[in-house]
């Protein structure tokens, strides 16, 4: 046990090194990866990457998939542009608006997990086409772009004059609450039992119903979160918007040491796994890299992260 | 397993009422469905995307997935065209490297699966970004236009209603059901996908199944992407790039089970009939598009709940818990 916990801080390790190494090599060789605008960027990209990331990891915590983070993402991103311009509800409701809308899309999601018994991974296939398909219908794929100036400045603003968007600093305190629900919370716990064993979980007496409602449910509000960050970025509320959030959502935490069959949940991991993803598509552009030979990178990067994970997993011969 | 498979004639009977009452109605209610034109378009489309779910399908009967069918399908439209229009190689040659590739990027993925072990959804959605960045490195996202006229014509071509590219997807589908219950190494397949462990114990050759499944995804995927490279005229970068979607659909209305170990052909077969039923209904009534999309997905979701509501009633008329449902249902 402790062999596998020390293998794992070993591997946080090494991901962080690999990072600041990818970080000392753009510093050299790309010219304005350290300006404080790329560095800002660089960084508010990161959060909404890593916030894409959780939204991910907490259903891979109970060894389910959402492959529905992207559609809630973007069906609730246009909800609270909605509420903003055409409700001219003040930013404060939208984003609560978003983030409700997001929470009962994952329960959605969790009852009919439940109900049915059918994989996730069929049920969130159906139910992203269900939500994105509702979603283009309700709004005829136009965007909102005329969001209040009190919202988009919010991801603008840097906090104590360093070049972090205020977006950073939601991310964070994102991947405090998880970290303390993993580490403290008798529900994080409960989450990861079910997670590493589903049978034995139920055997023992845990309410699996639930634990599953209650993580399908955060994994939404995640994603809507992630859908508001992406929307003040923008300045703007696309129809777009979480169509290409589905490899983002695997790879950091995967690299990050997430066990994609459950059980295991990072969040520094997926912390520094969004920052390396965000550097990466970040320096390499930097240095001319053309940005769809960067998709190329990303996949094998995922390739990697998987395959490492599994042989350094069967080198510790430790069960998490 | 034995339960799911002797149920699949149930979904296909029921796939098939669907069918033909969908098409009662479309050709009452808006008689230009019965058009010639219409019939061809449609029947074109269903030509392609069956091809895009018999890919799935037959991944699926192993208790895998291929999430990167549609990409597989984009690079070699790419690949074949480019190497038509910029490097002016003959016809034959261009598809048979294309037809290769396919075949090859499936292996790529048999082989990352069977060698790692780790689940087939994360290795081929890696693959699938792998494919596609190629494809967009290549092609910056611009089209090769003007392949040769062999090619563009070949998707138009028709004998009334009945599009010429239909009779390839037929005889693929035909050999590869043929395969399925005749040849060898096809039901070997189906045993691996129904139990990996007893399958290995009894030594099947899993390495052989799990690459020829993934072989004959890319295959599939690469004569659907060439057929639609053929419709459309040009070798489209995004060609490909919403097949995931109907990929799974066909296969899971159809009756096939994640867990693998069926592979129902017929009911693949009808499930995308009904879905381009759906599709060319909804062009026909003039609704948005998008409906499409809801529709899919309502349908996906409908289609497991039913199936699975009648194996839970099963279960509660032979009294068996879930736990043990597995062991009595092979039983009889």
């Amino acid at each position: 046990m402790t062999g596998g916990a020390l293998l794992r801080q070993v591997a946080l390790l090494a991901l962080l090194f690999v990072t600041a190494g990818f970080w000392i090599y753009f510093s050299v060789a790309a010219a304005g990866f350290t300006s404080d605008f790329n560095l800002f960027s660089l960084l508010r990209f990161a959060a909404i990457q890593i916030t894409i990331g959780f939204a991910q990891m907490v259903a891979l915590s109970i060894g389910d998939l959402n492959l529905a983070v992207g559609a809630i993402g973007g069906a609730t991103g246009m909800v609270a542009g909605w509420a903003m311009q055409i409700l001219g509800l003040p930013p404060e409701v939208a984003v609560l608006f978003a983030l409700a809308a997001g929470t009962l899309l994952g329960f959605g999601n969790a009852l009919l997990i439940t109900w049915t018994r059918i994989n996730s991974f069929i049920v969130t296939l159906a139910t992203a086409s269900l939500i994105t398909g509702a979603m283009l219908i309700l709004t005829h794929s136009d965007p909102f772009s005329r969001l209040p100036d009190s919202f988009t400045s919010f991801s603008e603003t840097e906090v104590a004059g360093l070049p972090v968007s205020n977006l950073v600093l939601v991310m964070l305190a994102v991947g405090v609450a998880l970290f303390f629900l993993y580490r403290n919370l008798s529900l994080g716990r409960e989450m990861l039992a079910v997670g590493a064993n589903r049978r034995a979980a139920r055997m023992s007496g845990l309410s699996v119903d639930r634990v599953v409602l209650l993580t399908h449910g955060l994994s939404g509000a995640l994603a809507a979160t992630a859908g508001l960050m992406a929307i003040s970025a923008d300045h703007t509320a696309s129809p777009s918007l979480g169509s290409d959030w589905l490899l983002a959502s695997f790879v950091a935490p995967a690299i990050g040491g997430t066990l994609l069959s459950g059980g295991l949940v990072s969040v520094p991991g997926t912390i520094v796994g969004g920052v390396l993803l965000a550097t990466i598509s970040n320096g390499l552009l930097l240095v001319g890299i053309d940005n769809f030979w960067i998709t190329v990178f990303l996949g094998v990067v995922l390739l990697l992260a998987v395959v490492l994970d599994r042989v350094t997993r069967a080198a510790g011969g430790a069960a998490p | 397993m034995q339960r799911l498979r002797s149920l699949a004639p149930g979904v296909a009977l029921g796939l098939l009422v669907i069918d033909l009452v969908g098409m009662v109605v479309l050709s009452v209610a808006r008689p230009q469905f019965l058009s010639t034109y219409n019939l061809f378009v449609t029947g074109r489309d269903l030509s392609i995307l069956l091809l895009v779910a018999l890919a799935q399908m037959i991944v699926l009967s192993l208790g895998q997935m291929n999430l990167s069918i549609g990409s597989i399908g984009g690079l070699v439209a790419i690949i074949e065209s480019g190497l038509m229009v910029r490097y002016g190689i003959p016809v034959p040659l261009a598809l048979v490297a294309g037809l290769l590739l396919g075949i090859v990027c499936g292996v790529i993925n048999g082989l990352l699966v069977y060698w790692t072990k780790i689940n087939s959804f994360v290795l081929t959605l890696g693959t699938s970004y792998v494919f596609a960045g190629i494809n967009l490195g290549i092609t910056h996202a611009t089209p090769f236009y003007h392949i040769p006229n062999e090619i563009s014509s070949f998707g138009q071509a028709r004998v009334g209603a009945f599009p010429i590219m239909a009779a390839v997807t037929i005889v693929l589908t035909l050999l590869l059901a043929g395969f399925l219950s005749q040849v060898v190494l096809g039901r070997q397949l189906l045993a691996v996908g129904g139990n990996a462990l007893a399958a290995r114990l009894s030594g099947l050759p899993i390495r052989r199944a799990t690459l020829t499944a993934h072989a004959i995804s890319g295959f599939f995927a690469a004569v659907a992407g060439t057929m639609l490279m053929a419709q459309l005229g040009q070798g489209q970068p995004t060609i490909g790039a919403t097949w995931v979607l109907p990929s799974f659909a066909g296969p899971i209305i159809g009756g096939a089970a994640l867990a693998g170990g069926s592979a129902p052909v017929l009911g693949t077969v009808l499930a995308m009939v009904l879905i381009s039923l759906i599709d060319d209904g909804l062009v026909l009534v003039s609704a948005d598009p998008f409906w499409v999309q809801f529709l899919i997905g309502a349908l996906i979701l409908g289609a497991v709940v039913l199936g699975r509501t009648r194996l839970s009633d099963i279960r509660a008329l032979l009294r068996i818990s879930p736990g043990t449902a597995h062991h009595a249902g092979s039983s009889p």
